[in-house]
């Protein structure tokens, strides 16, 4: 993790507030449209499931890999997005 | 276990642990006695009749609980995953699935713990432990030369040199280990005699693993770093020494003054003859 996208900044540097599904790294149109279809429609239900998992971050990259069939790239930015983001907010 | 006993006498939570600690997948919670009863029959009692006493945990887990971890109600999942030494979040319809995957991988781990001769019951971090080492012998044995080995103790951080160190030293790398071997646990049966980066060959390589490797990687040669610590820990202590003994003259010149100091006061009542004698030598 030496370096972090755009994506990933922008999401950690502020409250995520109604933000959609979109707005967290890793999750482009296709993996979000797959969490919307699921329920995940905003930042903060992922966020929920990630506490659900104890902010276990190996728990959440399985769980997003299984929903979405997102890479473990796409998954492990997530979680490290939710993670960071968890750090500065929670 | 006493073996006088009926399972019908038992209570029934006591026959619902004793079917958890041999490894027998537990019915839906709300079965009555009778459905517990059965299964303590079948599965303990028929075994210790049996005689075996070590090796029947051996074999009993693969078959009876791999495939059944869907079975689990939610409060046996937790308590199995608890009893494998992982501390498991509520579970929900959405966080189910992956606990029981959790759960699946666990029980495989601790099944190769089992096959590698490791009987320990000790603590979650141990097992992996067992469970590296098992790889490492089979490696040892097959390839029987010494830079194999010294090959593994660098692509493997944990391997059996280093064993006490870790564990005792840095408590926490065992949570690296914990989630590197998560993703690249596989049998290690059909291991016999290949080469020796098999141990993470079938993963992708992800920018994580990457991460995770180097994290670890960079954590191999704990020996040197405590090698290191002593060496600069000796040169602060000479330098220390040293310039304890710089000072030391101007420290004996202070004390010195201060005794002299308190001896004029009382020269006049204890006689001076001692006093005399050390500040005359120096004066000379």
């Amino acid at each position: 993790m030496s370096t972090t996208s755009q994506k990933h900044r922008d999401f950690v540097a502020e409250p995520m507030g109604d933000k959609s599904v979109t707005a967290l790294s890793g999750i482009g149109e296709t993996l979000g449209r797959k969490l919307e279809d699921q329920g995940f429609d905003k930042a903060y239900t992922v966020l929920g499931q990630f506490l659900l998992l104890r902010k276990d971050t190996e728990l959440f990259v399985e769980w997003l890999k299984d929903a979405t069939g997102a890479n473990t790239r796409q998954a492990t930015s997530c979680a490290q997005c939710m993670k960071e983001w968890c750090d500065a907010f929670l | 276990m006493p073996l006088s006993e009926h399972p019908a006498s038992l209570s029934k939570s006591r026959l619902k642990s004793d079917l958890v600690a041999h490894g027998v997948t537990l019915p839906p919670a709300k079965s009555k006695k009778e459905v517990y009863v059965k299964l303590h029959l079948k599965h303990v009692d028929q075994k210790t009749s049996a005689g075996l006493s070590g090796d029947e945990e051996e074999e009993n887990p693969e078959e009876a609980e791999m495939p059944d971890v869907t079975a689990l109600t939610d409060d046996d999942l937790k308590a199995t995953l608890h009893k494998y030494g992982f501390k498991a979040g509520p579970i929900v319809a959405s966080t189910r699935a992956v606990h029981e995957k959790k759960l699946r991988r666990l029980l495989q781990s601790d099944r190769q713990v089992r096959f590698s001769g490791a009987e320990k019951e000790v603590l979650y971090s141990d097992r992996k432990e067992e469970e590296e080492n098992g790889q490492d012998d089979d490696d040892d044995a097959d390839s029987g030369m010494a830079s194999n080995a010294l090959d593994f103790f660098f692509f493997l951080p944990s391997s059996e040199p280093m064993k006490g160190t870790f564990k005792d030293i840095i408590p926490d790398t065992e949570a690296i280990q914990r989630r590197t071997y998560a993703t690249c646990r596989k049998p290690i049966k059909g291991t016999a005699g290949r080469p020796v980066q098999r141990a993470y060959a079938d993963t992708p390589a992800s920018p994580t693993t990457i991460g995770r490797r180097e994290v670890e990687r960079r954590l191999v040669p704990i020996h040197i770093q405590i090698l290191v610590f002593f060496i600069v820990a000796c040169l602060f202590y000479l330098i220390n020494v040293c310039v304890e003994d710089n000072s030391l003259s101007p420290l004996v010149a202070l004390l010195d003054s201060l005794t002299q100091g308190v001896d004029s006061d009382e020269r006049a009542l204890i006689q001076s003859n001692t006093q005399d004698t050390p500040v005359l030598s120096r004066q000379v």
